[in-house]
């Protein structure tokens, strides 16, 4: 599905429950989801593994893999809560939204951040750019200026385990992708850089 | 705004003003545009005003295990602490943190933290499955049951707590325990039991002045403690000190921070130290420098003690003994005899041997002939729970009816036991000691201990002879763990649970060492799934109520800051002259007590008086007069010593991303002449063994140890298998069971040797 919008918002839908899946049940229905959304290999018979796999990435007890939080990536200091997660909360308030999760997990988890992407561009689709072009701009800004900057460093650390469970690996690449086709269907802004040729921060821990 | 540049537009969103009018006159229709999207509703109109505000200033206190227990005041901003500073008001933290204090925002929002209640298929596997609470209180609360209709009583389910979390409503997790029934509690304390019991047997109680008062001292020998690192707000008092002319000795086996700031250092053999002690003691007495007024006044058992030195003690003998020269001895000696006031620092590292009571009774003997107990700036100083007399309302609590229980002598369960002394019970918890923890729980029958629940604590990090714990977890049907961070101990958990950080749950703190007072507010919601451990306590009572009513006497349902009030009461409030909790908020409060322990030198002992000769001492196995105690022998080459680093507190902290970019990684010092003998270089990867166990980890040579001793500090580094406990075995204390329970532990007498790995 490489540069093809996702117009329904189905993907993104299936991407966000299954990055916050609780358990290998969520998991499962959220492949669902994605399956739904365009072609993937089959899930598999005993979803055990990918629940315990996807606990060592993004859950935990342990250490995670993989943070599915942007301030981990973005921040000069690669820890929770962070600026990041401030700016995230903003953009949301700035349309008059706030994550259910408000105040306990973190507002720029992965999952929090695709249905954030998904309500821009809905509410773009009806309100238009804004009479100064401000909600296309913020849009922009949230997509190509956030998201774009640790979605990729978050699915490389996430593709660079080893022996990850199919589903995992799936989810992830849809990610990108998915990420692709919202950059690219972004409306063309005359004074912006790619998003890609952004530098990235030169700090990050043992995060970045 | 066009183009998106995105400096500019983070500046807008950051400005809670600018943002607010970003979008106007945009007919918005964000909510219904959210339908899909499930994490999402309508802003709610106060969060909108708040966000992007000033900091809001929330008061809390550092609850870990150390002498300074600061004073911290927390900025929080939409919603979260953006970082801490040490609270001004108290004249002790003085607005600064250490390493760790300063690192806090890092650890309550590190990404490791545990997050949700879980459950591991297969202990140690790492195959993990979230839970929600009320799965993993049922679970918990089946097996409670199981095990109490099964054995009758519930002294299958052991408890072990230590200083992970000194919050006084964390003494709510004891309380559960008691609200269950009796159940079989690790008692005792690996930190400091053989110099409490020693100055109980010598003054009546462990006191200490306020290390405030150390300004006002003359002399300062600081003997076995490295407050350079583990107190460094008091360090200010000894450079105080000494810019007002007193002279600043440290004794200690190892070259450190402190001593190397010190203007005498004296690299004493380990274990000896009660005869170095003694040998100046012994030449006070030949010069006729000890204070007979002071001790015909306020002692018992000088002349008894004079006489044992004559006939025992020469300072020849003690420069042999501890490798310190004589001359030195006696010059210090007459030194610390003269200048008054003069104190001794007594570390919690000299008395973790198997003389370590012995060896603090000798330097209280010291202090105590020189006339300076009682005294501002005088004192052996040791520690102290004088401004610790909370209600422990969390923590008392009565067992259901009919609930069965252990029949024998009951003892304090540890330090901190507050409870002690009720009304005679027929049953009492079953008493294992904590510092042979994986024996106890080998050996445990007529109910085996089948069951473990852990808290404030990491087992396999900080409890000896790790191979035996490993053994002794096999025996257990389940562990239950409540922390902040996946540590060895959670490695080997059935069902881990989320607890809050400090700046997540009310509560209140004092010190062991200065005397003042802290409130700790709830600055912020709890992380992710986590809760207290009194929240945890009532939820787990909620569920054992539903399965079996009136099984859990705990509540079902409390408010945190409603339990941290019940925790004071008027002498609280007098002892620190305020009116209510709330005048906290303000800031610290500091204790109103003289700042000389022990200042109308009535004794809490026996004769009321200061006793050179303890027949309680006698009573409890030991002798009556301090004398000197052989140290362990050696069971090995070298000499292995396991102190505490300046990135943690036993394990907590060093896994932290700070830490762990200063301190990526353990290493064993080890003399140059030691690491020649056995071609090592600087470097050298070594493995470090003895009849214990072994460790493999990096050399580095150093003539900051002596000869024949390696180090190592303790701690627990993230994604490394380094276990100093693989190396020190329980031998125990001579000291502790008096006070605490259970003896301490010989953690600085253990003895390895290394080879090139």
């Amino acid at each position: 599905m490489s540069n093809i919008p996702d117009h329904t918002g189905a993907l993104t839908c299936g991407l966000r429950d299954f990055f916050a899946a609780a358990d290998g049940r969520g998991l499962a229905q959220a492949y669902a989801r994605i399956a739904a959304a365009g072609a993937t290999p089959p899930p598999p018979a005993d979803w055990d593994e990918t629940e315990y796999a996807f606990n060592r990435l993004f859950v935990g007890p342990g250490p995670l893999a993989a943070p599915p939080y942007s301030s981990v990536y973005l921040d000069p200091e690669p820890r929770l809560m962070g600026r990041s997660t401030s700016l995230t909360r903003a953009v949301l308030q700035a349309v008059g939204l706030e994550s259910t999760w408000i105040g306990s997990i973190p507002d720029d988890h992965v999952a929090v951040e695709l249905d954030a992407a998904l309500a821009l561009r809905n509410i773009a689709a009806t309100t238009g750019p804004g009479p100064g072009g401000e909600l296309a701009a913020l849009r922009r800004y949230f997509v190509a200026g956030h998201m774009a900057r640790w979605v990729p460093r978050f699915a490389d650390r996430v593709l660079g385990q080893l022996s990850l469970p199919g589903p995992i690996v799936t989810a992830t690449r849809k990610l990108e992708l998915w990420l692709e086709a919202e950059l690219a269907a972004l409306p063309p802004d005359a004074g912006a850089a790619p998003a890609r040729d952004i530098p990235q921060p030169s700090t990050g821990g043992d995060y970045a | 705004m066009s183009g998106w540049d995105r400096t500019r537009m983070e500046r807008t969103l950051e400005n809670g003003v600018t943002r607010r009018g970003f979008l106007k006159g945009l007919a918005l229709t964000g909510a219904a545009a959210a339908a899909p999207c499930l994490l999402l509703r309508a802003l709610s109109a106060d969060a909108n005003q708040r966000f992007g505000e000033g900091y809001q200033v929330f008061r809390n206190a550092c609850p870990r295990n150390c002498y300074d227990t600061c004073s911290i005041k927390s900025y929080v901003k939409d919603g979260a602490v953006r970082f801490v500073e040490g609270a001004p008001e108290s004249t002790y933290t003085h607005g600064g943190l250490c390493v760790k204090g300063n690192s806090y925002v890092r650890y309550a929002y590190s990404p490791d933290r545990i997050k949700y209640p879980m459950v591991q298929d297969g202990r140690g596997t790492g195959r993990w499955k979230r839970i929600s609470w009320d799965e993993a209180m049922d679970r918990i609360a089946k097996k409670i049951l199981e095990l109490k209709q099964q054995d009758g009583s519930l002294l299958g389910l052991a408890l072990t707590k230590y200083s992970g979390n000194f919050g006084i409503t964390n003494y709510g997790v004891e309380g559960l325990m008691s609200s269950l029934g009796y159940t079989t509690r690790l008692v005792g304390t690996p930190c400091w039991p053989a110099g409490i019991d020693a100055q109980n047997f010598d003054m009546g109680n462990m006191w200490c002045n306020d290390p405030e008062d150390m300004t006002q001292s003359r002399y300062i020998i600081i003997w076995g403690a490295n407050p350079a690192w583990c107190s460094v707000h008091s360090m200010k008092y000894i450079y105080a000190a000494r810019e007002a002319g007193a002279k600043i000795v440290v004794v200690d086996p190892v070259l450190t921070q402190t001593a190397a700031k010190a203007d005498e250092f004296w690299q004493v053999v380990p274990g000896s130290d009660g005869a170095l002690a003694l040998g100046m003691c012994r030449h006070l007495l030949d010069l006729g420098l000890h204070d007979a007024g002071w001790l015909k006044a306020n002692a018992l058992g000088f002349d008894a003690f004079a006489a044992y030195l004559r006939e025992n003690v020469t300072v020849e003998w003690a420069a042999k003994t501890s490798g310190v020269p004589a001359e030195r001895i006696r010059a210090v000696a007459e030194e610390f005899a003269r200048a008054k006031p003069a104190t001794i620092w007594i570390g919690y590292g000299m008395q973790r041997h198997v003389n370590g009571g012995a060896s603090v009774r000798a330097i209280d003997a010291l202090v105590a002939m020189t006339g300076n107990i009682g005294k501002v700036g005088g004192g052996a100083r040791y520690g102290h729970l004088q401004t610790w007399g909370f209600n422990y309302h969390a923590m008392i609590r009565k067992p259901p009816e009919g609930s069965k229980g252990f029949v024998g002598a009951a003892g304090p369960k540890g330090e901190f036991d507050f409870a002690q002394g009720g009304a005679a019970v027929k049953y009492t918890d079953r008493a294992l000691n904590i510092n042979k923890t994986a024996q106890e729980i080998l050996d445990a029958k007529d109910p085996a201990v089948r069951m473990l629940w852990v808290s404030c604590k990491n087992v396999l990090s900080q409890d000896f002879d790790r191979n035996k714990l490993l053994q002794a977890f096999k025996k257990l049907e389940l562990v239950v763990v409540a922390d902040h961070f996946f540590n060895q101990t959670v490695e080997q958990a059935d069902i881990v649970l989320p607890v809050t950080t400090l700046f997540e749950e009310w509560t209140v703190n004092v010190s062991y060492w200065h005397y003042w007072l802290s409130l700790n507010e709830q600055a912020v919601k709890p992380l992710f799934e986590s809760k207290s451990n009194i929240e945890i306590a009532a939820a787990l009572s909620k569920r054992l109520n539903e399965l079996a009513p009136g099984s859990c006497t705990f509540p079902t349902q409390l408010d945190t800051r409603e339990w941290m009030e019940k925790e004071f009461n008027k002498k609280v409030y007098e002892l620190f002259g305020i009116q209510s909790w709330e005048d906290l908020r303000k800031g610290p409060v500091k204790a109103r007590m003289p700042q000389a322990a022990w200042s109308d030198l009535k004794f809490g002992t026996p004769s009321k008086k200061y006793e050179f000769t303890s027949d309680l001492c006698a009573k409890n196995g030991n002798n009556a007069l301090p004398v000197y105690v052989e140290g362990r022998k050696p069971y090995d080459k070298l000499r292995l010593l396991t102190p505490h680093s300046k990135f943690n507190i036993h394990s907590q902290f060093q896994n932290l991303d700070w830490m762990m970019g200063f301190n990526p990684a353990p290493v064993v010092y080890v003399h140059p002449a030691a690491a020649a003998e056995r071609a090592i270089k600087d470097g050298d990867t070594v493995r470090v063994f003895n009849k214990t166990g072994e460790v493999r980890l990096t050399a580095r040579l150093t003539a900051n140890v002596a000869r024949d001793t390696l180090l190592m500090y303790e701690g627990w580094y993230k994604g490394l298998a380094f276990n100093c406990q693989n190396l020190v075995d329980d031998t125990p204390a001579d000291m502790g069971k008096f006070k605490t329970g259970a003896p301490g532990v010989a953690i600085h007498d253990q003895f390895a040797d290394l080879v090139r790995a």
